[in-house]
């Protein structure tokens, strides 16, 4: 065996189908990022341009078809991570693999033709077909009843998958418990996606449960779960650590995550206690995400950034502190009701979201596809610089889009609620306020950035890499020592 | 509250969360490399929060119980850092033998 074949891992070591599985959604996930990114831009070129395609294809379908395909790809990212984990952490092929890979195709085939149905039928009468066949009209789960039951159906098999290996493997780490009990409220809230009240106050209410639950509380743990699987592979962190982490991040996620809720409430016509609950909950939520600054700062340190996969290594850093960013001090700044009543539903709101959402998920799945090229490619050090065109287009065009957003939302909140007390004539005014356009307009050129950046990213993750020797204090078996599941 | 007040309000929280995140950041930095300059930037950045606490109870017209939680909080960031780092430390100590 040369030198150079001493440092790479075989090409031909086989993958698990479950591996390959999750591979294809990655692959998936990957493609509706981009389709994200079209919409995205799309929408923001409305702000500036509001005549466009009129009534041919309007903002509302553009922005819908942005935030679902977000929500999807998110959802594939999770789902294929974890196909990509499970059967190294239980030592075997996931049970039921079969079911899982037709679901992928029939998922896959849901999203192309609600896709389709989106671009050409977009809405329908207000009757029972729309919902069955068009879309069910309700925000961020637009997409008809029937593809509704096919996400439900998706995710049961792939809760029977997780349960299913883990009873046939016999054993169950700490993660594992964590991943199945997680699995009852991803599959249960997402229920909340069928129910329709013609009250408004009574729907939004359990509307909130879905969007709130999935995205604050259960993915956040899903995305813990795939953290400390990562940790593991690239830094050799031991299981007992990332273990024992990952129950404090669930408890303290939990803890201030649920009521934390409370924010959405303030303003739907529910009771005034929301107002103190939602507030109190919601000034606790950034505190984990302090800890998680504190503990990257300090793995960085112990490991003197010495990993066999800079790439993923240095996103699920970022991970830490832009979640911290755009979750904590964004979301801090208009969590209390004072301050929310003018702030929520502006593009302060929009800034928040963005940076929340990329701090939290886009940097930890961008790390899973850094960990499986590595994998694919046979490399056992990927220590590349091409990589850093991709990391640096796509942060430097998230915060320029979300500092853009913040100054239009500043001052929309400013003149269009504060001083101008939200008439349609404070409206007109805010619109058309130099500081609220200029945002806009910045907004869309950071966009171009960030697509530049997914683009880079994108390009990187399929060109090959040049071999590169392994240092020599590098040259421990620790990854393979602490990625052996123990049994509990 | 008037207009710029909630705006004024607005950006003394996020500055008092982003001293929070700087001081928890330069607190872990300066132990894990020893660095007695970085502890002080740290320190400087605890005292700023806790000023822009101040501010906030003194100077805004957000409700009693907001500020009692701001207070609070700022109080609180004293011991996350130290605390998270201590519990860090003992936890690789334990199952890292080269830590």
């Amino acid at each position: 065996m040369s030198t150079s074949d001493s440092h790479t891992l075989h090409r031909s070591e086989t993958l698990y189908r479950s591996q390959k599985l999750g591979m294809k959604y990655l692959i998936a996930a990957v493609a509706l990022f981009g389709v994200m990114i079209v919409f995205g831009f799309l929408s923001a070129l409305y702000y500036l341009f509001p005549g466009m395609f009129f009534n041919v294809f309007d903002f509302n379908m553009s922005k819908t078809l942005h935030i679902d395909t977000l929500v999807i790809w998110i959802l594939m990212g999770l789902i294929g991570s974890i196909y990509w984990y499970l059967p190294k952490e239980l030592g075997r092929e996931v049970v039921g693999i079969r079911a899982a890979e037709w679901f992928f195709w029939i998922f896959c085939a849901a999203v192309a033709v609600v896709a389709l149905i989106f671009l050409f039928v977009q809405t329908g009468k207000a009757n029972m077909w729309t919902l069955w066949f068009i879309q069910q009209g309700r925000k961020y789960v637009e997409a008809p009843r029937w593809a509704a039951l096919g996400i439900v159906g998706v995710m049961l098999v792939f809760s029977y998958n997780v349960i299913g290996t883990a009873i046939k493997a016999n054993k169950v780490t700490g993660i594992v418990w964590v991943l199945m009990i997680d699995l009852i409220p991803l599959v249960g809230v997402y229920l909340f996606a069928f129910d329709s009240d013609t009250n408004m106050s009574n729907d939004l209410y359990w509307w909130w449960w879905l969007v709130h639950m999935w995205v604050e509380s259960t993915w956040e743990i899903l995305i813990g779960i795939i953290m400390a699987w990562v940790l593991m592979d690239v830094m050799g962190t031991p299981r007992k650590i990332v273990e024992a982490w990952l129950y404090i991040e669930v408890m303290l996620v939990l803890g201030a995550g649920i009521l934390g809720l409370g924010h959405h409430y303030f303003w739907i016509g529910t009771p005034d206690y929301w107002l103190s609950i939602g507030g109190f909950f919601s000034a606790l939520e950034p505190l984990p995400l302090l800890g998680m600054v504190v503990h990257a700062v300090y793995d960085a340190g112990m490991h003197k950034m010495k990993t066999r996969n800079r790439p993923a290594y240095i996103w699920i850093t970022t991970e830490a502190f832009l979640n911290f960013i755009g979750a904590g001090i964004w979301g801090f700044m208009m969590t209390l009701p004072q301050i929310n009543l003018f702030s929520h539903g502006t593009q302060w709101t929009v800034s928040h979201g963005h940076f929340a959402f990329y701090g939290a998920y886009v940097c930890g799945i961008i790390a899973v596809l850094y960990v499986v090229k590595q994998k694919v490619s046979g490399m056992e050090l990927l220590a590349h610089r091409r990589w850093y065109w991709g990391y640096g287009l796509l942060n430097l065009g998230m915060i320029g889009m979300v500092s853009a957003l913040l100054l239009s939302g500043m001052a929309q909140a400013f003149f269009e609620r504060a001083t101008g007390g939200s008439t349609l004539m404070a409206f007109v005014i805010a619109s058309e306020d130099p500081w609220f356009t200029a945002g806009l307009w910045a907004r869309a050129g950071f966009g171009i950035i960030f697509a530049a950046g997914y683009v880079a990213l994108v390009y990187d993750l399929l060109a090959s890499v040049k071999q590169v020797p392994l240092p020599t204090d590098q040259r421990r078996p620790s990854v393979v020592r602490s990625a052996e599941p123990e049994v509990a | 509250m008037t207009p710029v007040l909630f705006l004024l309000t607005a950006i003394l929280l996020g500055l008092f969360m982003l001293c929070g995140g700087a001081w928890a950041l330069l607190y872990c930095l300066g132990q894990t490399r020893g660095s007695k300059m970085i502890m002080r930037a740290g320190l400087a950045s605890y005292a700023l929060a806790v000023i822009l606490a101040l501010t906030i109870a003194l100077a805004t017209p957000l409700q009693l119980k907001w500020k009692v939680l701001i207070m609070v909080s700022g109080l609180a960031y004293a011991f996350i850092p130290p605390i998270t780092l201590r519990y860090l430390e003992r936890l690789h100590a334990a199952w890292e033998p080269h830590a």
